[in-house]
């Protein structure tokens, strides 16, 4: 069940139309009120008109058989009188004498010659009134005292039927209702048409912005721009116009993020000078113990076990730091070794800052995954956790196949990651790189975002942070994995 | 009320005919028998019998002028009395009246025709009742209210007079309350419509009115036939029983059905022809009345 939706968060294409209504259905209950009541009013008028003509007319008929106390005449002129007086539906009509006994009645059987006026029907007559309404019971009293030269003959009495009169009532708010709901329906839809009309430049900014959002910079189409006389146009024209030069921060942005990658591969090449240089000492103190002491076989074996182990250390970082910045031969493909070359990497700060890496390298020889942009995340993260631990810490480092993805655990014993990076990493369109929020990390969160994995953080002030990657595993390699 | 109910008076253009009759009627009076020859001729009609419209009327009228070739006036009152008045007093030349008043005034009235109904110049009154009425006999009338049609209708009061009195009552003491309509028809109506309970009405019209207007008389149920008595006659003034209108209206009725428009007129009137005079046809209602003139 959807759950009410206070008005206020109508879209305006529902709210003008629904208000537009609402004051429609106003002033129609008014106006159906008033016309209403006049027609009631003029109603009553017209039928006290027709009311005093009938007992006028009837009264000077019927004066004569009165005095007479002529039972058939009177009769016969309430008979004639029926049905003469279009607009009055007469019940019944009663001649009656001044004592209140029926002289004669046009309905004999329900009012006999000779019997008294009910005194139900009495206690309803008004001498003042010659006309009483009863909406509910739909009639009308009529009461007329016949007088002849003063003196009181009789009376004339007389119910009509108004069911009809009532009946136009109903008929005439009926129409008032359904013409009044067709005009506030028809109000509703040409309000709505009208405000679809107005409120599509809204929503077209509306899709612009949200894309502006989800890091898609696109400007609003020339041929939907409009004149910058109005006022959607010079919004149109401002928001290209800002569009524009968020564009252009954010190729400012990339390009900083690519010197950032020249600025690492720098200090990459100098620590990577600083390991191959580290054992060249050595070796060439080898060569030269090789050159003088070569014969002594012990000597020998020692001097190219130092050799050995000096260029070892030395094919290590070039490959990592090859697979690393160029791409392996399978970028789409991340091996365990990829992982495990990342140590070499990082050496010369873990050596530098005597940190110790508590490494967990449980995943599969090769995985279909995105490697060189894994590699790059898992690098950066972990050169932040180096940088964050402090000297003589140590670093956590675990990777495993979990199920359809790939979990990385970085953990640090630094001072916590800061609430700005945190949000930078945990952002569905990381923000452009701020002077707080290094580059590397940026990066990662770019890259995190484009392979579709996510992240968890784990962190409290002094006690250190824990980040955990999720990286989706491409499907179709499943079986290659357990194959 | 229905096309076949008789107008209160009598179109305008008959109203200058009227006043000739009158005036004719005078004249009658009078020795100068010479006058009398161009006199239009007048007839009495009385809407207590006779109920009709005015086609009826007017060919009535057309078919007696013709026949008399000269102009007829139809004059009509609305009691038996007042019709009477004006034969007595000579003011017309002849009218269709009641039994009733014949036998009251005898030896000065001549018979001039009887209608003839179903091969007979005789007529039952009937008592009517409401058709919802469980009412069965008179005697289930009593203490109810009663519409005569005319007090000088024999059919209409006579008949039930004379019956209440052969009971040792009178219309007073039987019913609770007795009203007259001065018309068969009304008599049916009101009977119909429940202003009264039972009525006294003439069998010929009742039975016409139940060809005419069934779902009137539908209403209304005979609980009573009376004997078979003389059927409303034209009458005349015996002092001018041999006038020429006189005369020419008896011969005018009793040739009706060779002439088509009188041939239409007997129709209207679902009447077969109209007879010689008999006198002796009105015994019965004579007897009534002596009755009840000697319990008074």
């Amino acid at each position: 069940m959807t759950r009410w939706r206070s008005p206020l968060t109508w879209p305006l294409t529902v709210r003008v139309p629904a208000a537009v209504a609402v004051l429609m259905i106003l002033v129609a209950t008014a106006m159906s009120t008033v016309i209403l009541r006049r027609l009631t009013s003029d109603q009553e008028a017209h039928l006290s008109e027709l009311a005093g003509a009938y007992l006028d007319g009837l009264s000077t008929a019927i004066a004569p058989a009165v005095l007479r106390q002529d039972v058939w005449e009177a009769f016969d002129a309430l008979d004639r009188a029926r049905g003469r007086y279009a607009g009055l539906t007469l019940r019944y009509a009663i001649v009656a004498l001044p004592g209140r006994s029926v002289l004669a009645s046009s309905d004999p059987r329900s009012f006999p010659v000779g019997d008294p006026v009910t005194a139900a029907l009495a206690g309803r007559l008004d001498d003042r009134r010659q006309l009483v309404i009863d909406d509910a019971q739909k009639t009308a009293l009529l009461h007329r005292p016949l007088l002849d030269s003063g003196t009181l003959i009789g009376h004339l009495i007389a119910e009509v039927d108004i069911a009809k009169l009532l009946q136009v009532r109903r008929e005439v708010l009926r129409t008032l209702v359904l013409f009044n709901a067709g005009l506030a329906l028809l109000f509703a839809v040409v309000g709505y048409a009208m405000t679809r009309r107005m409120v599509g430049p809204i929503k077209l900014l509306g899709v612009h912005v949200e894309r502006l959002r989800g890091g898609r910079v696109e400007a609003i189409p020339q041929e939907r721009l409009g004149d910058e006389r109005t006022e959607f146009g010079r919004l149109f024209h401002r928001f290209n116009a800002m569009a524009a030069a968020i564009g252009e921060r954010e190729a400012l942005a990339q390009r900083l993020a690519g010197e950032e990658k020249v600025y690492l591969l720098g200090k990459l090449t100098s620590s990577m000078a600083h390991e191959v240089n580290n054992p060249l000492g050595g070796m060439v103190n080898a060569v030269d113990t090789l050159r003088k002491h070569g014969d002594d076989v012990d000597v020998r074996r020692r001097s190219l076990d130092l050799l050995e182990r000096g260029l070892t250390g030395i094919r290590n970082v070039v490959r990592a730091a090859l697979v690393t910045y160029k791409g392996g031969d399978q970028p789409d493909r991340l091996t365990h070794g990829d992982i495990d070359d990342l140590r070499y990497l990082v050496r010369h700060e873990t050596v530098r800052r005597r940190i110790r890496l508590d490494w967990h390298n449980s995943l599969p020889a090769t995985l279909q995954v995105d490697g060189a942009a894994v590699r790059q995340i898992v690098l950066n993260l972990l050169l932040n956790a180096c940088a964050a631990s402090p000297v003589g810490g140590c670093v956590r480092v675990a990777a495993a196949r979990d199920g359809d993805s790939v979990r990385f655990e970085i953990g640090d014993e630094g001072p916590g990651l800061p609430p700005d990076m945190a949000a930078l990493l945990g952002s569905a369109s990381p923000e452009a790189p701020s002077a707080k929020v290094g580059l590397g990390l940026w990066t990662a969160a770019r890259l995190l975002n484009r392979i579709g994995g996510t992240v968890a953080i784990r962190t409290a002030p002094g006690k250190g942070t824990t980040l955990a990657i999720v990286v989706p595993v491409t499907k179709g390699e499943r079986l290659d994995a357990v194959a | 009320m229905s096309r076949h109910a008789l107008p209160e008076e009598l179109p305008p253009r008959t109203s200058r005919r009227r006043f000739l009759g009158a005036a004719a009627g005078v004249l009658l009076a009078s020795p100068a028998a010479v006058a009398r020859v161009a006199a239009p001729a007048t007839f009495g009609l009385t809407p207590v019998f006779l109920d009709s419209d005015l086609e009826l009327l007017t060919v009535l009228e057309q078919y007696l002028s013709e026949s008399l070739g000269r102009d007829v006036a139809l004059v009509k009152r609305r009691t038996y009395q007042e019709m009477t008045a004006l034969l007595l007093s000579g003011q017309i030349d002849a009218a269709w009246i009641c039994g009733f008043p014949y036998v009251q005034y005898r030896e000065r009235l001549s018979l001039v025709a009887i209608p003839i109904h179903h091969g007979q110049g005789r007529y039952q009154s009937y008592i009517v009742v409401n058709a919802n009425d469980p009412a069965r006999s008179v005697e289930d009338l009593r203490g109810k209210i009663h519409a005569f049609s005319d007090p000088d209708s024999n059919s209409g009061f006579l008949v039930t007079r004379h019956l209440l009195a052969t009971m040792g009552e009178s219309p007073a003491s039987f019913f609770s309350r007795t009203f007259y309509t001065y018309g068969h028809r009304n008599v049916i109506r009101a009977v119909a419509a429940g202003l009264a309970h039972s009525g006294s009405v003439d069998g010929y019209v009742w039975e016409v009115v139940a060809e005419i207007d069934p779902d009137l008389t539908r209403q209304t149920r005979v609980i009573r036939k009376s004997e078979w008595l003389g059927f409303p006659p034209v009458a005349c003034n015996r002092n001018y029983e041999s006038s020429a209108n006189v005369r020419g209206l008896g011969h005018a009725l009793l040739s009706m059905s060779d002439h088509p428009l009188g041939r239409r007129v007997l129709a209207m009137l679902r009447l077969d022809r109209f007879g010689a005079p008999d006198d002796a046809l009105f015994d019965g209602i004579a007897a009534k009345y002596d009755f009840v003139r000697k319990q008074v």
